[in-house]
């Protein structure tokens, strides 16, 4: 009976979204900043230049490991045009990271290659350069410990010497754990027909930015105020960090965000140039700008965690899902950042993608001599599906099921409470299976083997994210402020941030469809913390949901207004006017839009139309056990990946890959299909070619000459259908869609190429040559005779 | 990284440029698509770059056609070898170079000069040359010209036997002496664009009307310091039916390919992968699609 009143509720709000005709919402819609990013106007930090400004570079270690013993800059001071030189010696600030455990310039030793030993500010870039050619720095080097696994044993010595691993977890190279279960484990274990074990590696890999790591610092002496113009994707977190190691007043400090060139996760932290170039201009009283050339954004810019995954899973004789048990080590790097927190949205995808009976998660970050880990989109689900994913291609092997099959079986359904306490009020995991299946032709592809040079293959794979947000900080809101002139043109004020994903776009054409104003007539001012209202940043999926919602809510109040006054004007009834071609329409009466804010700016009584509001997602927190209902509601999406492999050379082509994606509601197909892209760019990367090589801890390619990021002509054709489950939640019933489209693509690719050559694959990326070589072992391991050469 | 430049506009004032710097650092550019890596990593002070870039002289810069070579003068782009039509049909092991070389905005300034001087056991229009048995033309600054064969003019991973006094001027390939080809470049890397071959064949076998191979060139690249002309496995070749090999023929010819090669592990591939990889594209070019 209760769970009939809740459909009969659903389906009453579900029709109420449906029956609205919507005029631009879901109509392809070019992105507002596209033809300044493309004609070269708009401004990213690189272009910024302030008077008297000074350049600043930093010296980083030579040795990824070492005690340093002495820092001498008197040549390099001496050097014409240099006005500042920085060592942890010269500054006064507090350490960094959430868990505090890094420190800005590094005065005692050095943790990894990216260590910031010395700053320098000089009138040129050459000078700045020269400059730290001439710093001598005298090391005594240590050997370092590059394998989470050796960091671990009780004789290794401590790396990170703020690190609180020993009183928190028990081992003092531990810098961050999580563990979380439900269910019933062993007896789980008991239904299970098969179990599968498995150890899956995931390589280090970095978002690539097509704009460079840079800042900006402006301090004024005269009002000790501090503007940073910063690429940050969370402005808010970020002023709260930069106070925090600069011992400043947060409101201080002002955040400027120029035209960013590319997020994807890398600009969710504040890393030490930051404040270290603030320190510089604060020193100098002068501007100082810190760029990264490529090299440097390869060797100190954040990368996804890589890590080890132990997985076991188990199904019945039905195929049904009954337990995961995982275990993984991931390696932190020197210090810790974002990516140390991964396990956060990992033990979703284990305990919540499709149904689980039983789980039991644990994650350990592990400190190493290596490079730290940040976040990067999908935020550890691409290795957590992959790992999966591949189980359940292994279960249906052995159970002799299909792998479409065996997903329908367990695929998560609309209502769904899981283990975790994640509840899909609206849930498109199920359609979106049957579509890519359906549209691939998977079924006939499956069965199909060929036996010559070149075979294919089919792989399937699925995701759950969030897609509503995910309640992390005390609060996962967001704020807007409206304001529409009497000349009928409105400036919405957003808490939230454009970082290239489209979301401003899709605010003015919320904005225009509510209120009738055409996009030409809306601007968005999204850029500086002085004006914009909280928000806690890009992340989680989370900008149209949330920035939508509050857009929505200060709309309604400004409509408030606007009706109320245009009753007036026309000499009726107050009521829910029709908003449309810039007039405000009654029955038979209409009053043009920019007439009303005229009479209300002009007439007594003299008011503003202005309008703000705050906007909360009603997700909750989850407890110490991470129980609870994260997100405002959760992203499904499957893929199906047709592959070809050469068996001459290993090399994998991706022919075809078929995305389906519960989106709630589609409300830019343009910029939508533009995050399926993207994002398929990144997922196959992870899966073919993308990898940073490290020996010893020193990265062996720091270019794009060697880091292997697939360029358009490696693209594949992708067939993209969204499924449009109006979840009641979103802004016209959408869900987050950025992060979703790269999560289950590796998985799919492994599993297709597993299926063209029945060879199994346990890491990334599949380069040709990890390709030939599981495809040579196998072959030695088959009788001659049937060999076929 | 800091330099002085000085573009030459004629022949005369290339010379006269080469013999005013004999005694100071200097380094001629074409394309300066590889110089100038080099350069930024070098980070040199004082140097002089000689730009060619702006030389008018149809010798360096233009393809002709003689009875007995084509020559394609030093500065020739990537761009411009992959459109042209007589390469197109006559050379298509060159064409299909040009084509697989980065992307179509390197291909507009690379030159296959600076090909061919960088030495790169990995390039490949200088691959593709040494299949069609290329000849260099080298000028020093005395106005003197001398021919030396590609094979003799590649002297290890980014050596070659020109001298500081000298300039490459252009490059000649001997016409085609019959008309059935069977040309192609095969390159083995980890995307299809910007990339840099892990293995590269370039192979140009000319036969007869009966299908008999009178002229057979095959080089390989990225396999050994540098690009390797395959004498054994060509001279396998000639006076054979190529389209015809036994099974046992097209194995024989491909393991004469990877006893040419002496492979070594770096970043982008094993030795093991490339020997495989080398072997089985040599093979796949004899075998019936
Ligand atoms: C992103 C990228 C991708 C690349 N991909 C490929 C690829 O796929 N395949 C490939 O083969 N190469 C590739 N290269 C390398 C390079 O583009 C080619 O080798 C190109 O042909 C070099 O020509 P250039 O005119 O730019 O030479 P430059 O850089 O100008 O010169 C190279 C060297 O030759 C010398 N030199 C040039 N011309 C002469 C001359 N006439 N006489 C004497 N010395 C001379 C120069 O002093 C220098 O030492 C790539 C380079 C980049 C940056």
């Amino acid at each position: 009976m209760r769970l009939r009143i809740i459909w009969l509720i659903q389906s009453f709000k579900t029709a109420l979204i449906m029956d609205k005709k919507l005029k631009l919402i879901g109509k392809s819609t070019p992105k507002l900043d596209g033809s300044e990013r493309v004609s070269g106007r708009a401004v990213y930090g690189h272009d910024i230049e302030l008077p008297n400004m000074l350049h600043g570079m930093i010296l980083r270690s030579r040795y990824p490991s070492a005690r340093i013993k002495s820092i001498d800059c008197s040549e390099a001071l001496e050097l014409d045009g240099v006005e500042c030189i920085i060592t942890a010696n010269d500054v006064d600030v507090n350490r960094i990271s959430y868990k505090r455990d890094h420190p800005v310039l590094k005065g005692e030793t050095v943790n990894c290659q990216r260590d910031e030993l010395a700053a320098v500010a000089a009138t040129s870039r050459e000078t700045a350069r020269k400059a730290l050619r001439l710093i001598k720095v005298d090391y005594e080097v240590m050997e370092g410990i590059f394998d989470p696994f050796e960091a671990l044993k009780e004789d290794a010595r401590q790396i990170n010497l703020y690190g609180k691993g020993a009183e928190s977890f028990g081992n003092k190279n531990i810098a961050e754990s999580f563990t979380y279960s439900h269910g019933n484990l062993e007896e789980q274990k008991k239904n299970s027909r098969v179990i599968v074990s498995r150890r899956y590696r995931l390589p280090r890999v970095t978002h690539c930015c097509l704009a460079t790591s840079n800042i900006t610092a402006d301090y004024s002496v005269l009002d000790g105020r501090l503007t940073l113009y910063a690429s940050t994707q969370v402005p808010f977190l970020y002023q709260r960090d930069m106070a925090h190691a600069l011992k400043m007043d947060p409101s201080r400090i002002r955040i400027i965000q120029p035209t960013i060139g590319g997020g994807f996760g890398s600009k969710l932290d504040m890393y030490p140039f930051e404040p270290i170039c603030a320190l510089l201009s604060m020193k100098t009283g002068k501007p100082v700008q810190l760029l990264y050339d490529r090299e440097e954004e390869f060797i100190a810019s954040p990368t996804r965690q890589t890590m080890v995954i132990d997985l076991t899973t188990g199904a019945d004789a039905e195929g049904k899902f009954t337990f995961r048990e995982v275990r993984i080590i991931m390696d932190n790097g020197a210090y810790t950042s974002w990516g140390a927190t991964t396990p956060f949205v990992m033990m979703q995808t284990y305990s919540s993608l499709y149904q689980v009976p039983a789980c039991h998660f644990r994650a350990d970050a592990i400190y190493t001599n290596n490079p730290f880990a940040g976040s990067f989109r999908g935020y550890g689900n691409p290795q957590a599906t992959f790992s999966v994913e591949r189980n359940i291609d292994l279960m249906a092997e052995e159970l002799g099921i299909g792998k479409d099959e065996i997903r329908l079986i367990n695929a998560n359904y609309p209502g769904e409470i899981t283990g975790q306490g994640l509840h899909f009020k609206t849930c498109g995991a199920k359609p979106a299976l049957m579509k890519v299946l359906e549209t691939s032709d998977y079924e006939r592809k499956n069965r199909e083997k060929q036996n010559g040079r070149y075979r294919r293959g089919v792989g399937l794979a699925s995701m759950l994210h969030v897609g509503g947000g995910a309640k992390i900080y005390r609060s996962d809101g967001c704020g807007t402020r409206l304001k529409l002139d009497h000349y009928g043109y409105l400036t919405i004020v957003t808490g939230s941030s454009e970082i290239g994903q489209g979301s401003e776009t899709v605010l003015a054409m919320i904005a225009s469809e509510e209120l009738g104003i055409p996009l030409q007539q809306i601007r968005v001012i999204n850029t500086d913390t002085d004006i914009k209202p909280w928000d806690v940043g890009v992340h989680a999926s989370r900008t149209s949901f949330v920035a939508g919602n509050s857009l929505l809510g200060a709309i309604r109040l400004l409509k408030d207004k606007l009706n109320l006054k245009a009753a007036r004007l026309m000499e009726c009834e107050t009521g829910d006017f029709l908003y449309e071609a810039g007039s405000i329409r009654a029955d038979q009466k209409e009053i043009k839009i920019d007439k009303v804010v005229r009479e209300m700016h002009f007439g007594s009584p003299n008011e503003l139309c202005v309008a703000e509001y705050f906007y909360e997602p009603p997700s909750s927190f989850q407890d110490k056990q991470y129980m609870g209902d994260v997100s405002g509601n959760y992203a499904f999406a499957s893929q199906v990946a047709e592959v070809e492999v050469d068996t001459y050379t290993g090399k994998v082509k991706v022919l075809n890959v078929y995305v389906s994606q519960d989106v709630g509601r589609v409300l830019n197909p343009v910029g939508l299909q533009g995050q399926i892209e993207g994002g398929l760019a990144i997922g196959i990367g992870y899966a073919l070619t993308e990898e940073m090589i490290y020996e010893k801890g020193v990265l062996q390619n720091p270019s794009f000459h060697e880091y292997k990021l697939l360029t358009p002509v490696d693209m594949p054709d992708i067939h993209f259908y969204p499924i449009e489950t109006l979840d009641e939640a979103g802004p016209y019933g959408s869900k987050g869609a950025g992060e979703a489209p790269l999560i289950p693509s590796a998985a799919a690719i492994a599993n297709a190429v597993s299926d063209a050559l029945g060879v199994e694959f346990q890491s990334l990326p599949l380069t040709p040559e990890n390709v030939l070589r599981a495809w040579s072992e196998k072959r030695q391991h088959e009788p001659a005779n049937s060999r076929k050469v | 990284m800091n330099f002085n430049t000085e573009s030459p506009a004629t022949r005369e004032e290339l010379l006269q440029c080469l013999r005013r710097h004999q005694s100071a650092d200097f380094r001629l550019a074409a394309g300066g698509t590889d110089l100038l890596i080099e350069l930024k990593k070098s980070g040199p002070e004082d140097l002089t770059l000689i730009n060619l870039g702006r030389l008018e002289d149809e010798e360096f810069t233009g393809i002709t056609i003689h009875p007995a070579e084509i020559r394609i003068g030093a500065l020739v782009t990537a761009a411009r070898i992959h459109k042209d039509p007589y390469i197109h049909e006559h050379f298509p092991v060159l064409h299909q170079a040009a084509r697989s070389l980065a992307s179509a905005q390197i291909r507009e300034v690379a030159t296959i000069g600076g090909n061919v001087c960088q030495a790169s056991p990995s390039g490949d229009l200088s691959c593709a040359l040494a299949a069609l048995n290329a000849t260099c033309e080298i000028i020093d600054m005395d106005g003197k010209i001398r021919h030396e064969t590609l094979s003799g003019f590649f002297r290890g991973p980014g050596k070659t036997s020109l001298l500081k006094s000298e300039v490459l001027k252009g490059i000649s390939i001997p016409v085609n002496q019959d008309e059935t080809l069977m040309s192609g470049f095969i390159k083995i890397g980890k995307r299809l664009a910007m990339e840099c071959s892990i293995v590269s064949i370039g192979y140009h076998f000319q036969m007869n009307a009966t299908g008999t191979v009178i002229q057979a060139g095959i080089a390989i690249g990225a396999v050994a310091p540098t690009v390797v002309f395959c004498t054994r496995a060509a001279a396998f070749v000639t006076g054979k039916k190529v389209n015809d090999l036994t099974e046992e023929e097209q194995l024989q010819v491909a393991g004469l390919i990877r006893q040419a090669a002496s492979p070594i592990d770096d970043l982008r591939a094993s030795a093991w992968y490339r020997s495989e990889v080398l072997f089985n594209s040599a093979r796949s070019i004899f075998e019936k699609a």
